[in-house]
């Protein structure tokens, strides 16, 4: 019963699409907001959802992102189908990058994508593999 | 009191101007004429200033009482700091002073003064307190009630310290107690106005504070007969007012008086709710002070003023620069005492805060309305007597309207029909 969330929005990110990526984070912002939770959670979760979001756009063959709502907690899940991190303590420093440099053209790919999402959150757990990636992560209301 | 935002509806013909221009969506258009809900009103007075066919008045009619009642025995003016820019260029202060009292009033004490104290607070709350950026300005009633609605998050941002209105009533109370040996119900201290949103500070103030104003006269009221009295005026001695304290008349005047370097001055509804957007989305925390004022110029802009805002601001910065006055404050000396003992702080009571949020209910509620509104056109034309279709739908999610007051839905319905 507790397992369960109240609400859950869910997105579809498309990979390599940089023409809606950033839309799913921000209607996850939208929606949140109009629940009338604190600006501070939702400034938080639409930090970690872009970031999210974005990595899924970048490194992966695409994914969905959802937002889970409970009493107590937001839980954002982001869950992509490969090619997964190599090397995921690497992965977490600051300013490390396995982005192409057509994508930091662009202005993305600065390495900070999974340290903000670390930063901003409660809780934070991956779990990588060939065939995907799965990041939870937690913010207390 | 009376609620100082008043409309003739005779006037009223149900345009959507002042629906479409409320910041905090407290007005519909119910068979044609507007209605303000006051739970929601923050009295910035959009309204009156956008009304085309001018059906906003403001409204305070017992103040003309209060100036006869038997029981003040001492009646104490407090004229705000825009309205020695409300005269031509060059008028004397002194005569703008001495007309005050020919209107039947014993004493006036100069808001500048009071002013000057809270610019003192204002530059050591933030100078002693390095955490809270940007600390937002609490002396616009107005803007400080949008935050209450529009930015709950933001609270913990005010500065809280009392209006120079505020500190210049108690003052100049506490003056008379003592001088005169009166009671507190003796003494009726009246502040002549320039906007609404300072009756609101009065008679329902944010903050665990007692006010110590009794009575708002709107500026605009009483203009005619001051300026008669201005220009009759012979009597040019007076106490002057504080020169660098009628600063606080313009945007910026505040932080200027308290000597603040790092601040920003924001002013009119529109631009005060992008800045309080960036500061809500973790900006400006490199600014120390954010002064919100919702009249374009600042309290000079207000819609009880007589004069246009920008020539307002000329006056005032002629007259705060003029080398025909000296600037006095007789109470300045008190600053160390006034700041120990408390005399500006308040703090925010339980109500103040924001509701805590049911979640479960938040969810429930989202999903009806998300539900309503998906029926709707979303054009936001405002024919309904709602500003848009969301705040249509949570009008009708509150019972308070029906799908079928869409004017869209109801041609197509019709077109169907036939």
């Amino acid at each position: 019963m507790n397992n369960r969330p109240l609400k859950r929005y869910s997105y579809r990110i498309i990979a390599n699409d940089f023409m809606v990526a950033g839309k799913g984070s921000s209607s996850i912002k939208s929606n949140l907001k109009s629940l009338g939770i604190d600006a501070t959670i939702i400034r938080r979760i639409a930090i970690i959802s872009y970031e999210a979001e974005m990595n899924i756009v970048i490194h992966s063959f695409g994914g969905k992102i959802h937002c889970d709502i409970y009493e107590n907690k937001i839980v954002l899940i982001s869950e992509d189908t490969g090619p997964g991190i190599k090397d995921v303590d690497l992965a977490m420093t600051e300013g490390y990058s396995t982005a192409t440099e057509s994508v930091r053209e662009l202005g993305f790919g600065a390495g900070m994508g999974l340290p903000n999402m670390k930063k901003y959150s409660d809780n934070f757990e991956i779990t990588t593999g060939s065939e995907g990636t799965r990041i939870t992560v937690t913010v207390y209301l | 009191m009376n609620f100082s935002i008043m409309l003739d509806r005779s006037k009223c013909r149900g345009c959507t101007n002042c629906m479409k221009r409320c910041p905090t969506q407290a007005i519909r258009l119910i068979n044609g004429k507007a209605y303000i809900n006051v739970s929601k009103c923050i009295h910035c007075g959009e309204c009156v200033k956008i009304c085309p066919y001018n059906a906003y008045t403001p409204e305070c009619i017992e103040w003309h009482d209060e100036m006869n009642n038997p029981a003040y025995k001492y009646k104490i003016a407090i004229p705000s700091t825009p309205m020695y820019g409300q005269f031509p260029k060059g008028t004397d202060i002194c005569k703008v002073q001495n007309a005050i009292l020919k209107l039947g009033f014993d004493y006036v004490y100069d808001v500048s003064w009071a002013a000057d104290l809270v610019a003192k607070a204002i530059k050591k709350k933030i100078d002693s307190d390095k955490t809270t950026r940007p600390y937002i300005a609490t002396n616009c009633p107005a803007a400080v009630r949008l935050i209450k609605s529009r930015y709950p998050s933001l609270m913990d941002n005010l500065i809280m310290l009392r209006e120079p209105m505020e500190i210049a009533a108690t003052l100049s109370r506490e003056m008379a107690r003592k001088k005169y040996n009166l009671k507190d119900e003796e003494i009726g201290v009246f502040y002549i106005s320039p906007c609404p949103a300072k009756l609101l500070a009065v008679t329902n103030p944010i903050g665990d504070y007692e006010p110590s104003v009794d009575w708002v006269i709107p500026l605009n009221t009483i203009y005619g007969d001051l300026y008669r009295e201005v220009i009759k005026a012979d009597n040019n001695t007076c106490s002057y007012p504080s020169l660098e304290g009628i600063k606080w008349a313009v945007a910026g005047g505040q932080s200027k008086n308290a000597k603040l370097t790092n601040y920003l001055a924001v002013h009119g509804m529109e631009n005060i709710i992008q800045i309080l957007d960036e500061i809500e989305n973790g900006r400006l925390s490199d600014v120390d002070y954010v002064e919100a004022l919702a009249c374009v110029q600042g309290c000079v802009g207000g819609s009880f003023n007589v004069v246009n805002p920008f020539i307002a601001s000329n006056h005032i910065n002629y007259i705060s620069n003029s080398k025909q006055y000296e600037s006095f404050n007789p109470d300045i000396d008190r600053f160390d005492e006034m700041y120990n003992s408390g005399v500006f702080d308040y703090k925010l009571r339980d109500e103040d805060n924001p509701m805590k949020l049911n979640i479960k209910e938040a969810i429930e509620k989202d999903e009806k309305i998300k539900e309503i509104l998906s029926k709707l056109p979303g054009l936001d034309c405002g024919s309904c007597g709602a500003p848009t279709c969301l705040a249509h739908a949570e009008d009708i999610y509150d019972k308070k309207s029906l799908l079928s007051d869409c004017v869209v839905l109801r041609a197509k319905e019709k077109n169907q029909e036939e």
